[in-house]
């Protein structure tokens, strides 16, 4: 796994996903290094729409590789602010740029503090053994 | 990410190793390839195919690009997890040919033939598989891994005095070489490449006897090459080297699936079954219904004339998803008309695609309706094969 890249500005999930603080108390979601190499080539992601109110563990969505199929989960609750068109043409991004132009959808938090619970980057790679 | 909620590679569901480092360990409980410690070497993702541990994808790879290697260059499988046995004694030929469905008397040896493996009873397939027809007296048998022994227990079980059935699964290997520079990557190697489709030789590498067959499972030109066990590593880094200027990569299960989906061709546990026999399968054509006998033969007689079957059709998405092995498929009115066997994202097409068991009042250029986790993804009846490609 060491070839594999977790930013120490993020925050993480156990269920493999990223969070990013934008500062407007709003986060941006994708899935980790990890989990994009896991998967393998990614060909179809389905999003929450735009005005999704998610709580914390909810299944939103689906990401899809030639023989898999993973759901998504909600990483805090919040409502759905953005998600990214690019991935409908585009999925691979995933693979390529899993923190960059492979993010997933924006939440408006509904409690702007609960990103602190997450799990930090040394946690996180430490539970990947 | 990512609780995954189902997977399959060759019809078998597998295990993602999606607890950390638990990725690289080794499953002491499945039997491996002698070519295993290549993969490991490359890095390749393992995973269960019918109590084997084999690659499904490699790094640098993926199933996308792989698949790619071998649509437009060379690519090679290590399929060595696939059963074999041999039938020996006076009339081999004769005692397979009246168990197994094809007529094996359409071919002069030494010609390989995919045949079926149907029940007695039901007339249900337990197993698809290719004979090498060497002589009258010796059939040498390739049937899926999972199904093995099976398949050779039910031939012991009715084999007349002097015909021997021996279990050679770990004898032999077997690996693919796929692709329109296949011919290129096993002339290389000083091996026989003139060979008509389905046919084969037995040749010297290296001192080492390789048979040669000329066939596959991924709609390319291609060979699968059959050396002894302990021979298989050599082979394997012999092939590395000779695809090499042609840009060929080493391919895991993941594409063959794909590719194998592509050409419509069907996987046994997915398209053919216990339950899915072939009528319904349309593989009829690997079906000698002139032969005085066959396992399955009465009741595949029976089912043809009632004509009440499902019958399999290709679906082709024309909405983005993926359709899955067992979605339903409906009608314009919402009335479940059939199930998806076998689908994919096809990497040629950037489609979805299916194999599907539909009724009869469906018919080709049929819009119908799949059922994907809940979501509706329309798409058109086709006939495959998905894409065109140069088999023979």
């Amino acid at each position: 796994m060491s070839d594999l890249e977790y930013p120490a500005d993020l925050r993480y999930t156990a269920d493999h996903e990223w969070v990013r603080t934008n500062g407007d108390g709003a986060v941006r979601v994708g899935i980790t290094a990890y989990a994009q190499d896991a998967l393998g080539d990614v060909v179809y992601v389905s999003l929450p729409s735009v005005g999704d109110a998610l709580t914390a563990g909810d299944s939103c969505g689906e990401v899809e590789s030639t023989k898999s199929v993973s759901d998504l989960y909600a990483p805090l609750d919040g409502e759905v602010t953005a998600v990214n068109e690019a991935l409908d043409a585009t999925p691979e991004l995933v693979n390529s740029d899993p923190y960059g132009e492979g993010w997933m959808y924006e939440l408006k938090l509904a409690d702007p503090a609960a990103v602190d619970a997450l799990q930090d980057r040394d946690t996180y790679t430490a539970s990947l053994g | 990410m990512v609780r995954v909620l189902s997977q399959e590679v060759d019809g078998l569901p597998r295990r993602l190793y999606a607890d950390g480092g638990a990725l690289a360990s080794r499953d002491m409980t499945l039997l491996t390839s002698p070519l295993h410690d290549r993969h490991v070497a490359l890095g390749a993702k393992l995973a269960d195919f019918g109590g084997w541990q084999m690659p499904i994808e490699y790094p640098g790879g993926g199933v996308l690009r792989e698949h790619t290697a071998v649509r437009e260059r060379v690519g090679i499988f290590d399929v060595s997890h696939l059963g074999k046995a041999l039938v020996r004694g006076p009339g081999a030929a004769d005692f397979v040919n009246a168990c197994f469905t094809n007529d094996l008397r359409k071919v002069a040896p030494p010609k390989a033939q995919y045949t079926m493996c149907c029940d007695e009873a039901t007339g249900g397939v337990v197993d698809d598989l290719i004979q090498y027809v060497h002589s009258d007296d010796e059939v040498f048998l390739v049937p899926n891994a999972a199904n093995t022994a099976e398949v050779v227990r039910r031939l012991k079980a009715v084999a007349p005095q002097g015909i021997e059935i021996t279990d050679q699964h770990q004898d032999y290997a077997i690996i693919a070489v796929q692709g329109p520079k296949s011919f290129e990557v096993v002339e290389a190697l000083g091996l026989p490449t003139d060979l008509e489709y389905m046919s084969f030789t037995t040749a010297t590498w290296q001192g080492r006897e390789v048979i040669v067959l000329r066939s596959g499972y991924t709609g390319e030109k291609g060979f699968e090459l059959v050396p002894k066990w302990d021979d298989a590593p050599a082979l394997w880094d012999a092939l590395v080297e000779a695809m090499e200027p042609y840009d060929g990569l080493p391919c895991g299960l993941g594409a063959r699936d794909t590719l194998r989906t592509e050409m419509g061709y069907p996987l046994h546990g997915n398209d053919l079954s216990m339950d899915i026999t072939p009528n319904m399968a349309r593989a009829g054509w690997a079906v000698g219904w002139k032969k005085d006998a066959f396992w399955g033969k009465d009741a595949l007689e029976k089912q043809k004339a009632a004509k009440d079957y499902r019958l399999t059709w290709g679906l082709l998405a024309t909405g983005r998803g993926i359709p899955r092995a067992h979605n339903e498929v409906k009608d314009a009115d919402g009335k479940v008309i059939g199930e998806v066997t076998s689908g994919t994202m096809s990497p040629t097409l950037k489609k979805g695609i299916a194999l599907a068991l539909l009724d009869r009042t469906v018919g080709e250029g049929d819009e119908v309706v799949v059922d994907v986790r809940g979501r509706e993804l329309p798409m058109t009846v086709v006939k495959p094969p998905f894409v065109q490609t140069e088999t023979a």
